[in-house]
């Protein structure tokens, strides 16, 4: 297959030859079986695809122009193209008139909306690596953790894949291709695609590789993917569990008689289940209660251990998978007429915050320090729940949520504010994804890769279809795809609320944003349909979050309203030397020339851009120790 | 002598401090002065000028404490949430009346007796010994508001250097809500700290549920949000403490022992970045907590500053004495006004009192 160019502006192509999406799991071996590709890359920026280096991917291809460049991290802050703030205004506003592919039947010139934009710049970057001893010989797979927007992938000369959704894992298999040594791997990112109006989320507009590259090598028999069921029963004491495998071997065939020995400790080493299974495509351990089983939650995160190991007939181990592994119920329960969301049997309340990866020196590209210390200061507040936004996290965010008991809303790669709401009123005549048939895929695909990459985390209890993209057939089929993937854990989505002829297909909580008191009220006593919550609220912009106390005092007179999200963790602001001191300065949209912008409305923070608290944060500390 | 011999030309901070200078029995000396109203006593100075309409010089233990005399204070820098609520487009009128006053008239009692005429030749009729208990002095302000509003400010100034400050708005029905009421001290140069007692952090009347109290230091720094804006306000104070180690004086030589009393026989020295040891300025709650907050740079400073690297560098030191601070609110950053309970009305008085405290 070769490459297309025109696949940027197509919205029904999203990712080619990519692997399905998959569970996040470990895995090992005898031999370490990952590399990593972080490090310098060479780099060559192009202001759009005409001017790129086409045929840069070919192994012999002059390169001797090209720059060095860090991965992970974003171009923009390496030097190349400008540093944009914009809020919900899609970044060419002003600048190039767009309308989405098949949103209008006047609007037939989305063709070379991308591919042929005079701006739309062009990271090029090649790797020249060797594989470590450890993988070679073996199945090789490249996994980019994260890339904005859109990407082309070669090895050694061929064609690889291509992939959008910048905010998940994209695996590519490499088998095909892999050399011991001397191999070049080359990515072509583009700025904006399609998914450019599926990702108007309001930050700072970056792209590039921003996360992690890592290879990984399959052993002759590997788990590909592993679902864990671990129920409670509605007696909120008796733990199901059970699991589900998708199995690759080496060749494409399994070898007969091997086995899965499944394994489920206890946190102090105690076996609770032991079981023996064997190997196929598909391998599944039926449910099975457990018995009363100790339950997961904020005060008490307490998670069993789930080994799973592959072997021959012989016993010799091709790997071995740990899973970490909670029991734990959500659920909306009726009683005296009132729906309230359950955890383990009990109301549920939400002291949440909505929290963006960001440091920044390094903008969205965070290290591993970053989140432990952004998980110190949730269990600090005594913030309970989190809410990614609105892109699902790096990965290793979730086990930490996992191991710090903080309720996850995961949050679906997805806004397109831009498309229906212009100057503060709600037009949505080319709101994208809506109902048009052509996007519908894209977002149930990341609706899907959300769900499988994540599903055996204890600390998700809501899937979120994403954040203020209005409500349409497409929204309503993401919501229908979670709601068939997973019938443990609850679908939120707040953009119902400005397209009601949706919410009995949208959303299992009535979900609002940034509404007064009063009008929760005014939901809460005329016969509510769901739950209440409110995904984002007090918006701590500069010197905010007063009269906190007026929303928590709702949680005392309304079983159904569950609590909510601050809006938000940490100021986005960037750190750049002051052209007239030369000392570090915090910098904000507008700052770099950048128009139009929204300037310091990214400053919404309870801590400051470089992680130091803001005075807020102690009234929260406050009134969320208070209902913890 | 880069600025500072303005400050000196009008007082010799370090010659002019002096116990008094025979024994009045422990009562204040007052100076009739023609343009100045003096107040002398243990360790302590006050002149309040008739024609600067306020108290142009607090001197303790030989160091100034005003830069200028004292103003209503009116504005506060907007917050982001009161620039999204359009709330300077209701009140602006407030900003200029921060910036611009004019003093209307001045009353003075000694002893509990009104003195009617002050100045020359009224004056002439007194001594250089006249003493009394107590002296009070009251300014009436008059704002560029339209309609106008009055502000009395009066001083009552007892024999150990105490100064029961009392302060009230009159309230003109049609003026817009306040943004803060309270009275403004410029100190001439930088506190290094400041002690108070109080609630922890920064609190405004919305946002203290939080707060412990409890003693606290604070270094007196902005607080750094993106856009300067309004910050450093404590709530429910007990009292606060301002420390400085630098005055804006020339003199570094000579000074007498009275003048360095309680600074380890360290000479004051001038504007040029000497230390003066370490004083200490209090101020106290008389019938209830207030709000205080004390910043190195004015609101006018931080509402024109679009960064923190913008602020002019910081070298004095802004108190404001609050007897109502408006909310935060965050309730949203685009149209949300803070609460109703937290909003101060521009119709009705404030009135309230504090103390900046005697020598112990």
């Amino acid at each position: 297959m070769k490459a297309d160019i025109r696949w940027l502006d197509d919205p029904e192509v999203f990712r080619v030859n990519q692997l399905p999406a998959h569970s996040d799991h470990s895995y090992y071996g005898e031999t370490p079986l990952s590399q990593s590709l972080n490090g310098d890359w060479l780099f060559c920026y192009s202001v759009n695809a005409a001017g790129r280096p086409e045929r840069f991917y070919e192994p012999d291809f002059d390169r001797s122009g090209f720059d060095t460049i860090g991965v992970p991290g974003h171009i923009e802050l390496a030097g190349y193209d400008r540093l944009h703030y914009i809020n919900t205004m899609y970044p060419w506003e002003g600048h190039v008139f767009r309308r989405p592919a098949h949103c209008a039947d006047n609007h037939t010139d989305w063709e070379h909306s991308f591919s042929g934009a005079d701006y739309n710049p062009v990271g090029s970057y090649v790797k020249i690596f060797d594989l470590d001893p450890g993988l070679r010989k073996k199945r090789v797979t490249v996994q980019f953790e994260g890339v904005e927007q859109a990407m082309y992938v070669w090895l050694n000369g061929a064609f690889i894949g291509y992939a959008e959704d910048s905010f998940t894992p994209s695996e590519f298999d490499l088998s095909q291709y892999i050399r011991d040594e001397g191999n070049v791997l080359a990515v072509e990112v583009h700025k904006r695609s399609t998914a450019a109006y599926l990702e108007d989320q309001d930050f700072f507009r970056f792209f590039g590789i921003f996360r992690d590259v890592t290879l990984f090598a399959r052993p002759a028999v590997h788990v590909e993917d592993i679902a864990v069921q671990s129920d409670l029963q509605e007696d909120c004491l008796t733990g199901v569990f059970g699991l589900r495998m998708r199995l690759s071997a080496e060749g494409g065939k399994l070898p007969e008689g091997g086995a899965a020995e499944i394994v489920l400790k206890d946190a102090a080493g105690a076996v609770c289940l032991k079981r023996s299974l064997p190997l196929a495509d598909v391998t599944e351990l039926a449910p099975e209660r457990l018995g009363a089983v100790r339950l997961w939650d904020n005060r008490d995160p307490y998670l069993y251990r789930l080994t799973v190991t592959l072997a021959d007939a012989g016993g010799q181990v091709y790997e071995t998978v740990p899973v970490s592994v909670g029991f734990r119920r959500i659920e909306i329960k009726e009683t005296g007429g009132k729906k309230i969301m359950l955890l383990n049997g009990k109301r549920l309340i939400l002291n949440g915050v909505n929290r963006h990866e960001w440091n920044a020196k390094t903008g969205r590209c965070i290290a591993r320090e970053d989140m432990e210390y952004d998980m110190r200061i949730l269990r600090e507040n005594h913030i309970n729940a989190v809410r990614p936004c609105h892109y699902p996290d790096r990965l290793l965010w979730y086990g930490l949520c996992d191991e710090n008991g903080i309720y996850v809303m995961a949050e679906t790669n997805l806004e397109s504010h831009g498309s229906w709401q212009k100057l503060g009123g709600i037009d949505p005549s080319w709101n994208v994804p809506g109902s048009l048939p052509q996007w519908r895929e894209a977002v149930v695909d990341r609706a899907r890769t959300n769900y499988e990459t994540f599903k055996n985390h204890p600390s998700i209890l809501f899937w979120s279809l994403g954040n203020e993209s209005y409500a349409g057939d497409n929204l309503a089929a993401m919501n229908a795809y979670f709601k068939e993937a997973d019938n443990t854990r609850l679908v939120h989505y707040e953009g119902v609320v400005h397209n009601r002829a949706y919410e009995d297909r949208i959303s299992d909580m009535e979900s609002r944003m940034y509404a007064r008191p009063k009008d929760i009220e005014a939901y809460l006593e005329n016969d509510p349909k769901k739950p209440f919550i409110l995904c984002e609220y007090m918006h701590d912009m500069g010197n905010s979050l007063g009269g906190l106390g007026s929303y928590m005092e709702l949680l005392d007179r309304y079983e159904m309203y569950q609590g909510g999200f601050i809006w938000d963790f940490i100021d986005q602001a960037i750190e750049v030397m002051d052209e007239a001191t030369g000392e570090p300065v915090l910098r904000y949209g507008g700052d770099f020339d950048d128009r139009p912008s929204d300037y310091e409305f990214s400053g919404n923070g309870v801590l400051f851009a470089d992680r130091t608290e803001k005075p807020a944060l102690q009234e929260v500390r406050y009134y969320y120790g208070r209902y913890e | 002598m880069d600025g500072t011999n303005n400050l000196n030309n009008i007082y010799n901070t370090d010659n002019m401090c002096h116990t008094p200078r025979e024994n009045g029995g422990g009562k204040l000396r007052v100076v009739f002065g023609d343009v100045t109203l003096g107040l002398h006593g243990g360790g302590f100075s006050y002149i309040f000028s008739y024609m600067r309409a306020g108290l142009e010089s607090l001197v303790r233990d030989g160091v100034e404490w005003l830069y200028r005399a004292p103003r209503p204070a009116f504005w506060r820098a907007l917050t982001d949430n009161d620039r999204g609520n359009g709330f300077a487009l209701r009140s602006g009128m407030w900003l200029a009346a921060d910036q611009f006053i004019a003093g209307t008239g001045t009353q003075v009692w000694v002893d509990g007796k009104e003195r009617p005429l002050l100045t020359g030749p009224a004056n002439n009729r007194y001594s250089d010994r006249e003493y009394a208990d107590r002296v009070k002095i009251a300014f009436r302000y008059q704002t560029v508001t339209v309609p106008a509003a009055e502000v009395l400010v009066s001083y009552e100034v007892s024999a150990d250097g105490a100064i029961a400050v009392d302060v009230h708005y009159f309230g003109k029905p049609k003026l817009p809500e306040l943004p803060v009421f309270g009275m403004r001290f410029i100190m001439p140069t930088k506190a290094v700290s400041c002690r108070y007692e109080g609630l922890s952090g920064e609190t405004y009347p919305d946002r203290m549920a939080g707060g412990v109290p409890g003693v606290y230091e604070v270094s007196g720094h902005v607080t750094p949000y993106l856009v300067p804006q309004d910050c450093g306000v404590h709530m429910q104070t007990k009292w606060f403490e301002v420390c400085r180690n630098t005055v804006l004086s020339n003199v570094t030589k000579g000074v007498s022992s009275a003048a360095s009393a309680g600074r380890k026989g360290e000479a004051l020295s001038a504007g040029d970045g000497g230390t003066a040891g370490t004083s200490r300025l209090r101020f106290e709650m008389t019938e209830r907590p207030f709000a205080f907050s004390c910043l190195p740079h004015t609101p006018q400073e931080l509402e024109s500053a679009t960064h923190q690297e913008e602020l002019p560098l910081a070298r004095r030191t802004v108190v404001s004495v609050f007897g109502a601070v408006r909310g935060v609110g965050g309730m949203d950053s685009w149209g949300a006004d803070v609460e109703e309970p937290y909003r101060i009305s521009g119709e009705k008085d404030i009135a309230y009192s504090f103390r900046i405290g005697g020598i112990l």
